[in-house]
């Protein structure tokens, strides 16, 4: 095998193509819809980060505003979390329409996340939206498809292959020539969607860290490349096998219909019907058993705070609460918020679990599905997977908790033994503790939590980009001239 | 002669293969509605169930103070799915159907959304809307777009030209069989449908495969019409591919872009903090103010007058009132807003069948963002009721005793009817565009 026959092979297939003119029509029209993508993307991005950033502000404004205030009032008033979004998500938009991006925190209630897009949307928004990641990992390979479909057959039905290989070259060189020929191609179409987020990345005022952007957009750029190598291997290799031309187009076809329409989407709904979502009544059902079972402290008979009562007044020696050296409404509710915390947290995660296993049968399907495999690349280096949404969820409820509890606190240290009522300016607390409680801030997960994420489907790409080249060496001995 | 064709068309492996996986594919989405309408109805059954020991539990422990026991009780608002639902689910995944709410502000309630994994959300049901709306078309395409390239390949066409007495009738007789397998494949998932999901065989459920039809004789034009310029096999697979990838996934998700950032809906955030303003500010401010907005809204009510001293539930549930009074605006500006997308969606659905098709059915299934949008104006209403009636107990300091609490069952939502005379008009897009196909095709067909 020469490099030089290679190279020579995959030039010439490259002038081949470029002598059509429906390389320059197809090019034209994959640059309009990289244009009109990037600019949706770029919009969406800047616009909803606008809008959620002013709303947190609105929101910490009038938490700040409030006047000296009995703690537990301000544990009710309460705080929002806005969902920012990751810059990458203008590159991919991931399940991010599909999330609740805003929560109200307070105490003793984890609500819902709520307002996602879909839920304001009409059906259609279920036909998908045209991301720059779209159209790598739909319709480029579709492109590629055609456009290399006849790459070796064509030869053979013109009998060009049997001069070719009288003449010394061998398969190896015209396979992989080919393959990279292609490949330059698809590379050609892959390039004005990189420079579009090269240049979003380089001019972004928005972007805290750049460098864990860069890493992100540099694993995404090998990730894609190395799925678009993978595709051009595979059509050439088609092409090498399929009896005639018009066999060669339809095996592709039904190849990216399978892999793109139905085996995403049917695997789906297998997980998702193998392992059911609990209905709301029964998740929230269950996480108040176990919190009557444990002790309801807005039960004013539960024994399991009528037991702690009394060993806290035999620890401070005392007859009455009201004697006690803090506010013991305060340490009640500090106790009643740490086991429902505890427990709404042990149920949640059993749920997540549950999301996790539907989404297991796709995720594992990566194996067999290479597009599949790209996507969960594609989509944890954007920070919009689903790892990305259960980790904001996480970060709110968290602050969620610490406010209840740092207000608490507050109601313990501050608020007289004897009062029992957050009504009225009496009993208050100053409001420069307001300020000192700091805002919520959404923290973008960390690159190696994508990484980690996303590590079986990178390597499954990697297991079928190598595949694929020992099964062009295997076709190259087996394949025919005529 | 139609023997033979059938004959000669079935023999194909790829013609068996395809029929096969939409046979299967079809019966597996209907499983999966199937599971979804079980689903739903077995989470109504336990609402009906808990809100009965709910009520038994809070009663029992707060007997001796309405207006804290009405701070903690939840009454169940359902929408029923219709049978119709296991077929085009729609948005009925992401909206919630039953809203559990308490008497105290509204809007911190009603967008609470249900227990769903987004993932599932963006991979979207397989439900029979689905593999009508996708799959469909796409066997379509398999079974036409070589039925004249092969004649012209094999060399069969020369003979055809010179013995059939009309090419066209020749075409068309082939292409009938084909038309006749994909709609005896159709009325056959229907009928699985129909047995399966128990749909009452009303109206809808007619207009729901009348659509169908409609709808795959538009992709059988369309594909006659492509094949009709005589291009070699691989061509017409390609174009017609090519088509289908515009229609029913470039066009679509452009004007899904297009709609989600020319609409975005900060309304929504607004409302959220301002309705948690409007109630929580009025704890620190003057109370007879408070309640002078409270029976501002309410004369009726004056009657209890106002008590400053300490805290009270007439004053409490006054603040609560200012949540959603001091809010309204917002929420006006967040429904208008929905309206407006909504409409834009509809104007560009009427240009692609099969955007049309998804809106019709979601709308005949009653699964559509405006049959939920009046699901909450009815959560409203329902609200507003019990409101109204627990309000003056609670002021008047009733006991818990007084009230017939066996009597609070969930309640359901009644949808409107649909009159039957505005129905017909769902057919017009589709019609048109089948019209509009057939006409080209006949124009196509002449010059053969």
């Amino acid at each position: 095998m020469k490099k030089i026959s290679i190279g020579l092979f995959g030039r010439y297939f490259i002038k081949n193509i470029m002598q059509t003119k429906v390389i320059y029509v197809l090019l034209v029209m994959f640059v309009l819809l990289t244009v009109f993508s990037a600019v949706g993307g770029i919009n969406n991005y800047s616009e909803q980060n606008t809008i959620r950033q002013q709303h947190q502000e609105k929101a910490r404004q009038s938490w700040e505003a409030n006047p000296d205030k009995h703690p537990h009032r301000m544990a009710h008033f309460g705080s929002f979390a806005f969902r920012k979004k990751h810059p990458l998500s203008m590159f991919d938009f991931g399940i991010e329409r599909f999330t609740g991006n805003a929560v109200f925190l307070e105490a003793h209630r984890q609500n819902s996340h709520n307002f996602s897009d879909a839920g304001f949307s009409t059906g259609t928004l279920r036909f998908g939206e045209l991301s720059m990641a779209m159209l790598l990992q739909l319709v480029l390979p579709l492109i590629v498809f055609f456009l290399g479909f006849s790459a070796i057959v064509s030869e053979r039905e013109n009998g060009t292959l049997k001069i070719l290989l009288s003449q010394g070259a061998h398969w190896k060189e015209i396979l992989l020539g080919k393959s990279l020929g292609l490949f330059a191609i698809a590379m050609l179409f892959f390039a004005p969607i990189a420079l579009a987020t090269v240049l979003f990345i380089a001019f972004s005022e928005s972007i805290t860290d750049p460098t864990d952007v860069w890493h992100r957009f540099l694993l995404l750029f090998v990730g894609y490349a190395l799925f678009l190598l993978l595709i051009c291997v595979i059509t050439v290799a088609v092409s090498t096998t399929a009896r005639s031309s018009k066999n060669a187009l339809l095996t592709l076809l039904g190849i990216w219909l399978l892999m793109v329409v139905l085996v995403p989407k049917t695997s789906q709904a297998i997980g998702n019907a193998l392992y059911p979502t609990p209905s709301k009544l029964s998740f929230q059902a269950a996480v108040e058993r176990d919190v009557i079972e444990e002790g309801d402290s807005h039960d004013p008979n539960d024994p399991h705070f009528q037991n702690m009562k009394d060993s806290v007044l035999a620890a401070n020696g005392v007859s009455s609460v009201t004697e006690l050296p803090f506010n013991y409404g305060g340490f009640v509710m500090r106790e009643g918020e740490k086991t429902s915390a505890r427990l709404y947290k042990k149920h949640h995660n059993r749920l997540i679990e549950v999301y996790k296993k539907q989404n297991n049968v796709s995720k594992f399907s990566a194996v067999l599905n290479p597009f599949t495999a790209i996507k969960n690349i594609s989509m944890a280096f954007s920070g919009t997977n689903f790892n990305g949404y259960i980790d904001f969820q996480q970060q709110a409820e968290t602050y969620r908790y610490e406010l209840a509890q740092e207000m608490n606190e507050l109601q313990m240290k501050y608020i007289s033994s004897k009062v029992n009522s957050s009504e009225g300016k009496k009993n208050v607390v100053g409001h420069e503790h307001w300020e000192e409680f700091p805002d919520f801030k959404h923290q973008m997960q960390p690159f190696s939590n994508a990484w980690n994420t996303a590590s079986f489907s990178i390597f499954s790409l990697l297991a079928w980009v190598l595949l694929s080249f020992l099964g062009m060496g295997y076709l190259s001995n087996k394949a025919k001239a005529v | 002669m139609y023997r033979l064709f059938f004959l000669q068309f079935i023999r194909s492996r790829a013609v068996l293969a395809s029929l096969a996986l939409i046979i299967l594919l079809g019966g597996i989405s209907i499983g999966i509605g199937q599971q979804f309408l079980t689903q739903k109805k077995a989470a109504i059954d336990q609402v009906e169930q808990y809100q009965k020991k709910h009520l038994e539990r809070n009663v029992s422990l707060h007997k001796d103070d309405l207006g804290l026991l009405l701070y903690y009780v939840k009454f169940a608002f359902v929408k029923s799915p219709t049978n119709l639902t296991g077929l085009s689910i729609g948005q009925s995944d992401i909206n919630p159907n039953v809203q559990r709410i308490t008497i105290k502000n509204l809007e911190g309630q009603r967008y609470d959304t249900d227990l769903v994994n987004p993932t599932n959300l963006q991979s979207g049901n397989l439900d029979l809307s689905f593999v009508l709306i996708y799959l469909f078309p796409l066997l379509a395409i398999v079974f036409t777009f070589n039925l004249l390239s092969e004649e012209t390949e094999t060399g069969t066409w020369r003979l055809v030209a010179v013995q059939a007495p009309s090419k066209t009738k020749y075409l068309l007789a082939k292409l009938s069989i084909r038309v006749l397998l994909i709609y005896l494949v159709l009325v056959f998932l229907f009928i699985m449908a129909k047995v399966v999901l128990s749909i009452p065989l009303d109206v809808h459920f007619m207009m729901v495969l009348l659509l169908s039809l409609l709808y795959v004789a538009f992709w059988f034009t369309l594909c006659f019409f492509v094949i009709s310029f005589r291009k070699n096999s691989g061509f017409n697979a390609l174009l017609l591919l090519s088509i289908w990838l515009l229609l029913l996934i470039l066009l679509p998700a452009g004007i899904n872009v297009y709609l989600s950032n020319r609409y975005p809906v900060p309304e929504a955030l607004t409302t959220m903090i301002s309705q948690r303003d409007g109630y929580h500010t009025k704890w620190d401010t003057d109370k007879t103010e408070t309640l002078q907005k409270f029976y501002d809204h309410y004369p009726q009510f004056k009657e209890f007058g106002y008590p400053t001293e300490g805290f009270n539930w007439t004053w409490y549930y006054a603040m609560q009132q200012m949540g959603d009074d001091e809010s309204a605006k917002d929420t006006r500006a967040l429904r208008q807003k929905i309206k407006e997308r909504e409409a834009a969606s509809k104007r560009f659905s009427a240009l692609l069948p099969n955007m049309q098709l998804q809106l019709t059915f979601n709308q005949l299934a009653k699964t559509s963002l405006a049959q939920h949008l009046n699901f909450l104006d009815a959560t409203s209403a329902f609200h507003e009721e019990l409101r109204l009636f627990f309000y003056p107990l609670i002021f008047k300091g009733e006991s818990a005793d007084a009230i017939a609490w066996e009597d609070f069952e969930p309640e359901y939502f009644v949808s409107q009817r649909t009159g039957y005379k505005g129905l017909w008009r769902l057919l017009v897009p589709m019609l048109v565009a089948c019209l509009l196909m057939s006409l080209c095709c006949m124009v196509k067909v002449r010059r053969l």
